[in-house]
């Protein structure tokens, strides 16, 4: 194997992390109080126990959730099935959310709690933003008011649920058994983000994701405020948009104003 | 060549936070893991800066894989270059090693065969490295726990050769060479007695877990009697060099550390204490 030189000697090596065949074991030196397949085994072993911890502490809920024995059973396949590609050990759990979604098809809630457990994780470390405070809209004059928009937080991110995750996280945080997983009868969407240097989260209805939506993809607030009127009464609507706007401020939703 | 000591430093880890943030510490000098920071924003950047303002910091990272037959990542590069820009530390160091080939990377700092083409391999990619950062890197001795047959020279030849060609510098972890000599039966004396002595920046001091017939290094223990040892040699080879413990793993309270530390600068000032005698003694 020597002269398949460096590249193939580390290709191989590689190979043996993944458990693929691999002639890894001819290159290794024979010899000392440990054998070359003890030897190897080391650092066999030491790729799947980093990455199993690194998930265990990016989904801490979901480990929970699942138990030991049955978190480590996904984590393992997961980690044989999407092997590291990002420099930053960071990343590597990406994917697993969906993963899960995937392998238990039946089971809606252990994929939304590891995306509720992925995207805290996105808002911790998310990128910054100054939020506006209340004052800079108690300043605009009637005509700026007439095409305001506003920029949101990057760290906000807004997701459909099917169940009872959140109430399942608020349990696990809470250290007590959860509630049995069961599906929503009204529509729900949950919304993370980051205020000051806390990840926040909570789930948002029917009227305040309809005039979120919009907002968030540049229609002016006057605008969204008159679709809102179209869908519900224009009381509701009015309250609504009102009461939705001072949380935002309040919440730091809000980094930036826009006009056509 | 080396910089002048900064002095007893630990490894930043975010559980001590608070401490270093409340009130001064008895430590000179922060080591980061780089990866750790090379991210978009919120917390973690905002403790840095908070720490950058009362800590001089050095940046030791993990992923650089050095020796990767795949070449230098430059996006990776380009996220370093940032973050030093905005550290400004003491050095930036990473690892003698590489961590994956075909564009995947296993986040463990596999040995390298000591072989002329890992030599040249290895330089030139240092050479990339420093011109890019532009200016000298220090590479550490990593943990091993196999040799390859294709090996053509020992490790400490291998760590010489290469910060010579590559005018680079060298992180010497005397717990790695511990370790590394009792997995693999050499001298540990040796390996310090061979290294150019005015390309040694920084010593690294860790904990390692024994398994008899092998050892692990963990980071999840306080320093090995051994390794104390083999930093009084090292002290005695190298003088004054930036010394700092790393704890990854089961990290007690900072007090902990730093009273561990206390114990590298006692050992370093009773050595280079006794040396300055006998230099005395030999002068007089």
């Amino acid at each position: 194997m020597k002269s398949a030189g460096l590249a193939g000697l580390q290709a191989a090596f590689h190979d043996h992390l993944l458990d693929r065949p691999s002639p890894i074991a001819h290159e290794v030196v024979d010899g000392g109080r440990i054998g070359v397949e003890h030897r190897l085994h080391i650092y066999h072993n030491a790729y799947r126990v980093r990455l199993l911890e690194n998930l265990r502490d990016a989904y801490e809920k979901t480990w929970a959730y699942l138990g030991d024995a049955r978190f480590e059973t996904s984590a393992l396949a997961f980690i044989e099935d999407n092997p590291p590609r990002h420099r930053n050990l960071r990343w590597h759990g990406t994917a697993f959310s969906q993963w899960l979604a995937n392998r238990f098809p039946q089971d809606p809630d252990i994929a939304e709690l590891a995306l509720i457990d992925w995207q805290l994780r996105q808002a911790f470390d998310g990128p910054n933003a100054t939020p506006v405070q209340a004052d800079e809209l108690a300043g605009l004059s009637a005509e700026n008011w007439a095409g305001v928009g506003f920029r949101f937080t990057p760290t906000l991110f807004v997701t459909p649920l099917r169940c009872n995750s959140v109430s399942i996280w608020h349990a696990l945080d809470q250290e007590q058994v959860p509630p049995a997983a069961e599906s929503l009868h009204v529509p729900t969407w949950l919304l993370i983000w980051r205020k000051g240097w806390q990840p926040h989260f909570r789930t948002l209805q029917a009227v305040e994701h309809a005039a979120l939506m919009p907002l968030q993809g540049g229609t002016s607030f006057a605008q969204v405020c008159a679709e809102l009127g179209e869908q519900f009464t224009d009381q509701e609507a009015a309250s609504v948009a009102a009461a939705s706007l001072r949380t935002w401020l309040q919440d730091e939703l809000i980094v930036g104003l826009r006009y056509p | 060549m080396r910089k002048t000591s900064p002095g007893f430093g630990l490894g930043l880890r975010p559980v001590h936070y608070p401490e270093f943030l409340r009130e001064p510490q008895a430590v000179d000098w922060l080591e980061i893991i780089s990866e750790n920071y090379m991210v978009p924003g919120g917390k973690p950047l905002a403790m840095l800066d908070a720490i950058l303002e009362h800590y001089p910091v050095a940046m030791h990272g993990v992923s650089l894989s050095i020796g990767s037959t795949d070449g230098l990542d430059a996006a990776y590069l380009a996220d370093l270059k940032a973050l030093a820009n905005h550290v400004q530390p003491l050095w930036i160091s990473d690892h003698l090693c590489w961590t994956g080939v075909q564009a995947l990377n296993s986040h463990d700092l596999l040995p390298l065969p000591y072989s002329e083409e890992a030599l040249r391999l290895v330089v030139r990619h240092v050479d990339q490295v420093q011109n890019t950062l532009g200016q000298r890197i220090l590479l550490e001795n990593v943990s091993s726990y196999l040799e390859y047959r294709s090996s053509e020279m020992s490790e400490w030849e291998f760590l010489r050769q290469v910060s010579e060609q590559a005018d680079c510098l060298l992180l010497l972890d005397v717990n790695n060479i511990y370790v590394s000599g009792i997995n693999h039966g050499f001298d540990p004396i040796a390996f310090l007695n061979h290294l150019p002595v005015s390309r040694v920046q920084q010593i690294h001091l860790a904990g390692h877990s024994d398994h008899g017939d092998y050892i692990v290094d963990t980071h999840d223990h306080p320093v090995a009697e051994p390794v104390w040892d083999l930093y009084r040699h090292a002290c005695s080879r190298f003088g004054e060099v930036a010394t700092m413990i790393e704890r990854d793993d089961n990290i007690p309270e900072l007090g902990v550390l730093i009273a561990e530390l206390d114990r590298a600068r006692a050992i370093a000032a009773a050595t280079l204490g006794s040396e300055m005698q006998k230099f005395r003694e030999a002068v007089l």
